[in-house]
């Protein structure tokens, strides 16, 4: 369960004061599939870097499965997003240097895995999101769509409760983005993670449970959102 | 807590493995440069030091100078004192000496060396004058009338290449006149010059003892016995056993004569050497700091990721720590390497200095010092910039 109340996000001060998020009060039920889309510059992003822990609030209260996360330390933040979280970017985010499974198996090492345990994790998540043939293949090696699958296998690898996607398909074309919408909505199905996917295009929502629109860093009321009844 | 030790050293050794090759062993070179910089003149200067050292042993004082007791001017019953001081155990040979100034006038040029009186056949016992003849011949015990010289008091025919006064260019088999501090005035053949690299040797004078005395009319007096022991490096437990023995005049070591020649040698040489090391230091500071700076810059977006993925930014900080100490093992490995080859290369061919061939010595404790201190700035350079990045806020990193 993810509660936001009162969010805000300010850059800079004065006369140059940016309030990329304006008292934004958000409710995400567990297992649920949100989409939250947005012109660019709405406030989207920001939303979720902070549902992420990647930034916080300036104002507000967020609260993820019972934690206030907004004042957690630095250290707690790191080993909140390790237990808890996993977070898709849009370029994929993969270390170059290491192998397709090497990726997944750094966050399961440090979570305490022995190596042995790790190897096997990585193989079954690398066959859930089918890649288990490119388990020694580099980045470099794959297209953007495998190693969007991969970035995909080492958010979930930890089994987190949340998975938070920042416009995952954003690189990919129409055939790659409907395999890993595919495979996130079916992970959330059969995992029962709770999802929330930054996304801009209008054939996604087929995907969501429920749609978040943001406008001018609030959230636009469900009875306001153009197109909709 | 050793989990993350582990899985910093797995990223380390991935980024270095699969990273790009051509940086890091361009580092790794860089690194073996100024550990050989660190090591090269220090050791060459540790082997200028060994040749002044072993020169002042071999050409002016052996390993122990007895000089006369306090308030004499001279040994007496020097014979008598000589055979003591060979009996005892350690001692390879002594030989006495009877030194003062003379004029000497060859040709209407006069100069006034020191002249030394010895016993030519114990002299070969103790120092190594003998081995250094560069014209004519050594004298032998009982030569009267012949005398030896060094290079510098014979000097050269063209006088303005001489620095000090000289003979204008004597030869073997010319006559010299020597006039002794008595007044008396003798002729004498050059029998030999020398030419030892030592200058207090080269610009000295010898003639047997037999033939001074019979100038001055004393028997059996010396005003220094120089002695040489078995082993170099005990002088000073061999004072005392000579002190026990008996021996009541005054004992020097070889460090004690040359003590101020050699503080300000090495005095001299310690400042270059300071000097070299700071600036060998910082250039290793700012290389490798720059090298990994860039790398880490470099990867600002991944460090960010790994940060933001749940990777703890002491994990990232210890990964690069262990990448600089990777380069500084393999640098270090390198520069010993290098260092091997030159030091054969400068052992199998010296360098000439004005006392004779420097080779360098290696001295452990300057192995060490170099490796300690690269060491130190490695982790450093490895530690800083790792530091700084992870400090950055996560998406300020991320986006680069």
């Amino acid at each position: 369960m993810i509660i936001g109340s009162n969010l805000a996000k300010v850059y800079g001060k004065g006369s140059v004061e940016v309030r990329a998020l304006d008292g934004v009060d958000i409710r995400i039920r567990k297992g649920e599939f949100v989409g939250i889309t947005g012109a660019s510059g709405s406030g989207k992003s920001t939303l979720l870097h902070l549902l992420g822990l990647l930034d916080r609030p300036t104002t507000g209260s967020l609260v993820i499965d019972g934690v206030e996360v907004a004042t957690l330390s630095e250290r707690e933040r790191t080993l909140f997003r390790l237990n808890r979280l996993g977070y898709v970017f849009q370029d994929y985010a993969l270390v170059p240097e290491l192998t397709a499974e090497e990726n997944i198996y750094l966050p399961s090492k440090v979570r305490g895995m022995t190596a042995k345990e790790c190897t096997r994790a990585c193989r079954d998540i690398l066959g859930l999101v089918g890649l288990r043939d490119r388990v020694s293949f580099l980045p470099g090696e794959l297209s953007g769509g495998e190693q969007q699958r991969v970035a995909i296998a080492r958010a979930l690898i930890n089994n987190p409760a949340i998975i938070l996607a920042d416009e995952p398909c954003a690189n990919l074309d129409t055939r790659n983005s409907t395999i890993i919408l595919d495979l996130i909505r079916k992970l959330n199905r059969e995992l029962s993670q709770t999802v929330v996917m930054v996304s801009h295009e209008e054939w996604h929502r087929n995907y969501f449970d429920r749609v978040i629109v943001m406008q001018d860093g609030k959230i636009v009321p469900e009875g306001e959102i153009p197109g909709k009844p | 807590m050793l989990e993350e030790e582990q899985v910093a050293f797995f990223l380390a050794s991935r980024l270095i493995t699969r990273g790009n090759k051509g940086t890091i062993l361009l580092t790794i070179m860089i690194i073996a440069m100024v550990f050989v910089n660190l090591i090269f003149l220090p050791s060459i200067i540790a082997g200028i030091v060994v040749l002044f050292n072993q020169q002042n042993i071999d050409y002016s004082y052996g390993n122990l100078v007895i000089e006369p007791r306090e308030d004499e001017l001279l040994i007496t019953r020097v014979t008598e004192l000589q055979q003591k001081i060979n009996r005892i155990p350690g001692v390879v040979a002594s030989t006495p000496r009877y030194s003062g100034a003379a004029t000497i006038v060859y040709k209407g040029k006069s100069t006034t060396p020191l002249l030394v009186a010895i016993n030519p056949d114990d002299e070969k016992q103790v120092l190594k004058i003998h081995t250094s003849i560069a014209s004519g011949d050594y004298l032998n015990d009982g030569d009267t009338g012949q005398i030896l010289i060094g290079t510098t008091l014979a000097g050269n025919k063209d006088q303005k290449v001489d620095r000090t006064p000289t003979l204008g260019g004597v030869e073997v088999g010319k006559t010299v006149e020597v006039t002794f501090r008595n007044g008396v005035t003798r002729q004498y053949r050059i029998k030999g010059i020398i030419a030892s690299g030592q200058f207090s040797v080269d610009s000295s004078a010898f003639i047997p003892r037999k033939e001074l005395e019979s100038v001055l009319g004393t028997t059996d007096a010396a005003n220094q016995i120089l002695v040489k022991t078995g082993t170099t490096g005990t002088e000073d437990a061999m004072r005392i056993t000579l002190m026990q023995y008996g021996v009541k005049e005054r004992i020097w070591t070889w460090q004690d004569k040359s003590a101020d020649f050699l503080k300000s040698i090495v005095g001299s040489f310690d400042i270059i050497n300071v000097i070299s090391t700071i600036v060998s230091l910082v250039i290793a500071v700012v290389v490798i700091f720059i090298v990994l700076f860039i790398n880490t810059v470099y990867r600002r977006k991944q460090i960010g990721i790994l940060q933001a993925i749940g990777i703890d930014r002491s994990i990232i900080i210890k990964s690069y720590i262990f990448q600089a100490l990777f380069i500084f093992a393999s640098g270090t490995l390198a520069g010993c390497a290098l260092l091997f080859v030159l030091l054969q290369y400068l052992t199998a061919s010296p360098l000439v200095f004005p006392g004779g061939p420097v080779a360098p010595v290696l001295e452990p404790v300057l192995l060490l010092r170099a490796i300690a201190s690269l060491f130190i700035v490695s982790l450093i350079a490895g530690f800083l910039p790792s530091y700084l990045t992870t400090r950055e806020d996560i998406l300020s990193a991320i986006r680069g």
